[in-house]
């Protein structure tokens, strides 16, 4: 019981940081029909600015760090998405895929290069007792990193909720998905917007990768396998959707663990792929998608 | 007093010419109807006045003010609403967020009340469906929702391309007939329709469009009874 319990809270905190990724993936697909392939190495970026900040502003609490790193990411996401997306906004698609797949790329060797090829970890800034109350009751051994992760990365997805849900930015995300050329119509400038929601999604994955980065640790070329990972949880959740990106991560994270767990680790991406092609046979555009022939 | 003036306008698509300089004024307080067959420049005219599509030559003068380089949301702050072919409403958005959309260029409290206020006394029907999705509206209510977005704007010249496209004959009457009290609010109108028989009922002018130029223009009564326009666009004399 004890196991399958630590188990659980081990796959939500893995879960936890897919779905921060996969939502960017989901978000900016859903606005402008692009599968932004740089967003695991901003998923990367994120945490190494994260790791940067605590390496040389000791001094700051845990939440600072966040918000700092947040912001950097964000910044980051809009200049990509200013300078190499937004020219091709009307060319090929085959063309902004390519171009996304070299700003990948070049995030990667930038960190390489400035950085280092090195495994980093971020030092631990999260409370890593015991979380006695659950040792007491139920017999296992949980840290409390473990559980404010989950819990920070189910609020961040909340308040993204309530802002594609509730206020009228959102209401404008949801518009250019729905019928992009009429969106200046109502006044709106479209390039905001755009901007906005590759803010959201950057600020997202840093969280992601701060997270990941204390958790597990930090590489250069970290965002290929989790960006893949991310990307896959999108697609199975019904790409586009937000609700659909959260539910595709847990139940990937779900499998992996419980692969690991009681499997061998050796299958776990041969699982995990597995289910993504079967999943698609049953539900083509994923568990929460829309089929692609709309009427209007 | 001079609402808008098209001077000399001109639009391709590639090497195709869609309009041909036209020239085109909107007095304030009219309603102007831009008639023509499929393929006459029409609804490209209302696209490039609200700078959906680049232009070519000429001058686009609002207010005697030029607007030809400006942004298309730019447009809507500065009083130009344009309700598009084919209504462009958001199916996935309810009435409520479709409308609340609209007042994205001026969110002051008094002015988004009294504008939700005009369009649900025009259109009560948009009240009683406000919580549904745009999506699930019948063609006539969509056509009442994107009418309604436009009165959301804060604006002063409406641009509407073929309102009465697609719609029972006693629908199209009920969007004529909406469209007057719109003008008897103060808004002016410029029209494009297919249906030259209803719009030139309600118009005060009226232009032909043919192959990207203007060939015909006068007041919409006289317009009526002139051979060419009967001959073409009212289904023979």
């Amino acid at each position: 019981m004890d196991t399958i319990i630590q188990q659980l809270l081990n796959a939500a905190q893995l879960g936890a940081v897919y779905a921060l990724i996969a939502l960017g993936y989901s978000m900016v697909y859903g606005i402008i029909r692009l599968i932004n392939f740089a967003h695991g190495d901003i998923f990367m970026l994120g945490g190494f600015i994260g790791l940067i900040i605590v390496t040389h502003f000791g001094g700051l609490p845990f939440c600072l760090v966040m918000i700092l790193a947040m912001l950097l990411t964000a910044l980051v996401g809009v200049t990509i998405e200013r300078v190499a997306y937004r020219k091709l906004r009307n060319a090929q698609r085959m063309s902004v895929v390519i171009t996304a797949l070299g700003v990948g790329i070049f995030l990667e060797n930038l960190v390489r290069l400035l950085i280092g090829p090195e495994t980093r970890q971020i030092p631990a800034r999260l409370p890593t007792g015991s979380v006695v109350w659950l040792q007491q009751h139920l017999g296992v051994f949980v840290t409390w990193d473990k559980v404010l992760i989950i819990l920070i990365s189910l609020a961040l997805m909340a308040v993204l909720w309530i802002i594609v849900n509730k206020t009228l930015v959102g209401t404008a995300m949801r518009a250019v998905a729905d019928n992009a050329s009429v969106v200046p119509l109502m006044g709106v400038n479209l390039n905001l917007i755009i901007s906005v929601t590759f803010a959201i999604g950057s600020a997202l994955a840093a969280a992601g990768g701060i997270f990941y980065g204390q958790a597990y640790s930090l590489d250069p070329y970290m965002g290929i396998d989790l960006g893949w990972k991310a990307f896959i949880a999108a697609v199975i959740g019904g790409i586009g959707s937000i609700e659909g990106a959260v539910i595709g991560a847990f139940l990937l994270a779900g499998v992996e663990v419980i692969t690991v767990a009681y499997l061998s680790s050796n299958l776990k991406n041969g699982i995990a792929f597995g289910l993504l092609i079967i999943l698609l046979l049953i539900w083509p555009s994923g568990i929460m998608g829309k089929p692609l022939l709309k009427k209007v | 007093m001079t609402c808008l003036r098209l001077e000399k306008l001109s639009v391709s698509y590639g090497a195709i010419k869609a309009l041909r300089g036209i020239d085109l004024e909107v007095q304030e307080g009219e309603i102007v109807t831009l008639l023509g067959a499929n393929g006459a420049g029409k609804s490209t005219t209302l696209r490039a006045i609200s700078s959906m599509i680049p232009t070519d030559g000429g001058d686009i003068l609002y207010q005697d003010q030029s607007i030809k380089d400006l942004p298309a949301h730019k447009l809507v702050s500065m009083g130009i609403a344009h309700v598009p072919e084919g209504r462009g409403v958001f199916p996935n958005l309810t009435v409520q967020e479709n409308l609340a959309l609209a007042t994205w260029t001026n969110r002051k409290k008094d002015r988004v009340r009294s504008a939700y206020e005009k369009v649900f006394q025009t259109f009560p029907r948009l009240a009683e469906r406000r919580t549904q999705l745009a999506g699930t509206l019948s063609g006539g209510e969509q056509q009442m929702l994107a009418m309604g977005r436009a009165l959301m704007t804060d604006c002063r010249l409406i641009l509407l391309d073929e309102p009465s496209m697609g719609l029972s004959p006693l629908l199209v009457k009920e969007v004529f007939r909406t469209l007057q009290e719109i003008n008897a609010l103060g808004f002016t109108l410029l029209l494009v329709e297919q249906n030259a028989h209803m719009a030139l009922k309600i118009a005060h002018r009226a232009y032909v469009l043919e192959n990207g130029r203007i060939v015909l223009e006068g007041p919409a009564s006289e317009l009526a009874k002139d051979p060419r326009v009967k001959e073409a666009y009212l289904g023979g004399a």
